[in-house]
C-alpha cells in the first residue's frame, strides 16, 4: 500500500508540473488571441481588480483584424511569405545539390571543404549581420529584396542535413541507375530526392522559419522600409501606434499562427531534423 | 570510391560554396579589416588597433561587456536546466500526455519578436502580470523600466521563447538511451531519482553539452528583445555588447568601433565555446576512466 500511495503521489506531482508548465506556455498566446478579439478599451479592463473575465473574448469583435489590413499588413505578410518561400525553394535546390555532391562524388580536399561548411553554421547569423551589411552595400543591394533572399540561400546546416541523409542511400542504387544510363542529375532527381522527402521537409521548414523570424538583418538591409517584412513591420507598428493594443495583438497572433499552422502537420520532420543535427553534429 | 571526378561535382557545389564564402566567411574577414579603420570628417583612415585601444579605456564598453557576461551567466544554465526538466516531462508516459506535448511545442512557432510584443504588453505597469500581483495583494512591479528588473524580464521572455526549442534536442538525446539500461538499473533497485542522476544524466552529457554551446552562441548575440523593449536602458542595465555595436554603427555612424566590438564578441564567443568543450568533454573522459 505504501508503494501505491507513493506511485499515486508521483503521478499527481507529474500532472501538477505538466499543468503548471502548460499554463505558463499557453497563457501569453491565449491572452494575445483573446485581446485581439476585444475592443481596444476592454483589454486592460478586467485586470485591476483582476477577474478571470480577462481571459474571455468579451465583448467579441474582429474590428482589430480589419484595422490591421487597413494599415497595409496584408502586403507585409505577403512580402514575408514571398521572401521565406523563395529562400526555401532556392535553398532546397542549392543546398540539396551541394549535399549530393559531398555524398556521392570524390574530389580533392573534400573533407576540408565539408568541415568549413559545417563550421559556417556554428557561428550565428547575428554575428555577421553587421559586417554583412558592408558586403551587401558593396553589391549595391541595400533596400533591394535580393539582400533579404540571396545571403540566406546557402545554409551550412541544410547542406549538412542533405549530406548526412544522402550518404546513407546505398551505393548500389547509384550504380544500378548508372548502368541503366542515367546521368548524375537524373539519379539525384528520380532516386535520391524521392527517398529524402523527410529531409527535404525538415530542411525546408528550417529555411522557411529562419526567414519568417528574421529581425536584425531585414532591419539593417532595408533602412528605407519601403519593403517591410512582418517582424520589422510589427516592431515599427509597436513604436508608432502604441495605443492600438488590440491591433498590435492581432498582428502578433497572425505572425505566430502562420508558422504554427505550418509546423503542426510537419512537426515530426522538424523535430527529427533538429534532433538529428544535434546528435550527429 | 573509385569514381573519377565528374564535372557535375563543381557545378553542384559552386552555388552553395560561393554563397557561404561571400555571405558567411567574407563578412568576418571584412569585420576584422574594417575594425582597423576610422571615419573622420567623411574620410576613411587606417588607424590600426586604435579602435580597440579606445574601447579598452571606455567605461561604456566595460559596462556593456559586464552586462553581456552576467546575462549569459544566468540565462544559459537556466535555459538548459529548464529545457531538461521540460524534456523529462515530455517523455513521461501518462494519460493525456499528447495534449501537454502539443502545448509545450507552441513557443517554437512564436518568433522572438512576437514573444517580445506579447510579453511587453503583459509586463506593462497596468498589464496582466501586475493584475495577478494585485490579485495576490502585492504591489505592482516596473518590470521593464527599473534597472534592477529589466535584464531579468528579458531573461524571462527569452527563456519562455527558447526552452521548447532546446527541449527537442534533449528529447532526441533521451530517446537515444536504450530502455534496457533503465530496466537493468530498476532491477538493481535504483529509485527513479537515482536512475535520473546515475544513468540518464551521465548518458545525456554530450547532448547537454551541444545544447549549452548552441544556446550560448545564440544568447551571446541576443538583439531583438533589447532593441524592442529597452534600447539598452534603463541606466544601461540591459546594454549588451551586440546592442552597443549596433548603436555605434547604425546610430552614431562609427563603423570602426562597431566592427571592433563585433570582432571582440566573436573572439569571446569562440573562447567561451572552446572552454565549454574542453571543460565538459575533459570531465566526461575523467568519469569514464
Amino acid at each position: 500500500m505504501n508503494w501505491l500511495r507513493s506511485s499515486q503521489m508521483r503521478k499527481g506531482l507529474i500532472y501538477l508540473a505538466l499543468a503548471v508548465s502548460a499554463v505558463v506556455f499557453i497563457m501569453p498566446l491565449w491572452w494575445a488571441i483573446i485581446s485581439s478579439l476585444r475592443p481596444n478599451d476592454a483589454i486592460f479592463r478586467d485586470l485591476f481588480p483582476f477577474s478571470p473575465r480577462a481571459f474571455l473574448p468579451e465583448p467579441l469583435t474582429v474590428e482589430a483584424y480589419f484595422g490591421i489590413f487597413e494599415r497595409g499588413f496584408g502586403t507585409i505578410i505577403w512580402n514575408t511569405l514571398m521572401v521565406a518561400g523563395l529562400t526555401t525553394a532556392f535553398g532546397l535546390v542549392v543546398n540539396g545539390l551541394a549535399g549530393y555532391a559531398f555524398a556521392v562524388f570524390n574530389f580533392p580536399a573534400k573533407n576540408t571543404i565539408l568541415a568549413i561548411v559545417v563550421v559556417s553554421f556554428m557561428l550565428p547569423f547575428e554575428a555577421i549581420a553587421m559586417p554583412l551589411y558592408g558586403v551587401v552595400q558593396q553589391l549595391g543591394w541595400i533596400d533591394n529584396v535580393a539582400a533579404l533572399i540571396v545571403p540566406s540561400v546557402a545554409n551550412g546546416l541544410a547542406v549538412f542535413l542533405f549530406y548526412q541523409f544522402f550518404r546513407q542511400v546505398p551505393k548500389d542504387y547509384y550504380e544500378a541507375a548508372r548502368l541503366e544510363g542515367a546521368g548524375p542529375l537524373r539519379i539525384l532527381w528520380s532516386v535520391y530526392v524521392p527517398l529524402s522527402m523527410p529531409t527535404c521537409i525538415s530542411a525546408g521548414l528550417m529555411l522557411f522559419i529562419f526567414q519568417w523570424e528574421a529581425f536584425l538583418w531585414p532591419l539593417l538591409a532595408m533602412p528605407a522600409q519601403e519593403f517591410k517584412v512582418i517582424q520589422v513591420g510589427m516592431a515599427s507598428f509597436q513604436e508608432q501606434y502604441t495605443t492600438a493594443w488590440n491591433e498590435l495583438f492581432g498582428v502578433a497572433v497572425i505572425t505566430a499562427l502562420i508558422p504554427i499552422v505550418l509546423l503542426l502537420p510537419l512537426q515530426r520532420y522538424y523535430v527529427q531534423g533538429l534532433a538529428g543535427s544535434g546528435l550527429k553534429g | 570510391m573509385k569514381r573519377l571526378t565528374i564535372p557535375l561535382a563543381p557545378i553542384a557545389l559552386l552555388p552553395a560554396l560561393l554563397g557561404l564564402a561571400l555571405f558567411r566567411v567574407y563578412p568576418i574577414v571584412l569585420a576584422v579589416f574594417e575594425s582597423l579603420f576610422s571615419t573622420f570628417r567623411g574620410e576613411r583612415l587606417f588607424v590600426g588597433f586604435e579602435n580597440y585601444i579606445l574601447l579598452l579605456t571606455d567605461n561604456g564598453f566595460w559596462q556593456s561587456l559586464w552586462v553581456t557576461l552576467w546575462f549569459n551567466l544566468i540565462i544559459n544554465p537556466l535555459q538548459v536546466a529548464l529545457a531538461l526538466l521540460l524534456a523529462l516531462m515530455f517523455v513521461q508516459k501518462v494519460p493525456f500526455i499528447g495534449i501537454f506535448r502539443f502545448l509545450f511545442l507552441i513557443p517554437i512557432g512564436v518568433s522572438l519578436p512576437v514573444a517580445v510584443i506579447i510579453w511587453r504588453i503583459m509586463l506593462l505597469p497596468d498589464g496582466l502580470l501586475n493584475g495577478f500581483l494585485g490579485a495576490l495583494g502585492l504591489p505592482p512591479l516596473r518590470f521593464l523600466t527599473s534597472p534592477e528588473l529589466a535584464l531579468y524580464s528579458i531573461i524571462a521572455i527569452a527563456t519562455w521563447k527558447g526552452i521548447s526549442y532546446w527541449m527537442i534536442f534533449i528529447i532526441g538525446g533521451l530517446q537515444n538511451i536504450s530502455p534496457e539500461i533503465h530496466e537493468a538499473a530498476r532491477l538493481e533497485g535504483a529509485s527513479s531519482w537515482q536512475r535520473l542522476w546515475l544513468v540518464t544524466l551521465p548518458l545525456l552529457k554530450p547532448t547537454l553539452l551541444f545544447v549549452l554551446v548552441a544556446d550560448v552562441t545564440i544568447n551571446f548575440l541576443l538583439f531583438a528583445p533589447i532593441f524592442m523593449l529597452t534600447n539598452g536602458g534603463p541606466r544601461n542595465s540591459t546594454n549588451v555588447l551586440m546592442y552597443e555595436a549596433y548603436k555605434s554603427g547604425f546610430v552614431f555612424g562609427d563603423m570602426g568601433r562597431a566592427m571592433a566590438i563585433v570582432v571582440i564578441l566573436v573572439a569571446l564567443l569562440l573562447v567561451i565555446v572552446g572552454l565549454q568543450f574542453w571543460l565538459l568533454s575533459g570531465r566526461r573522459q575523467g568519469a569514464a576512466s
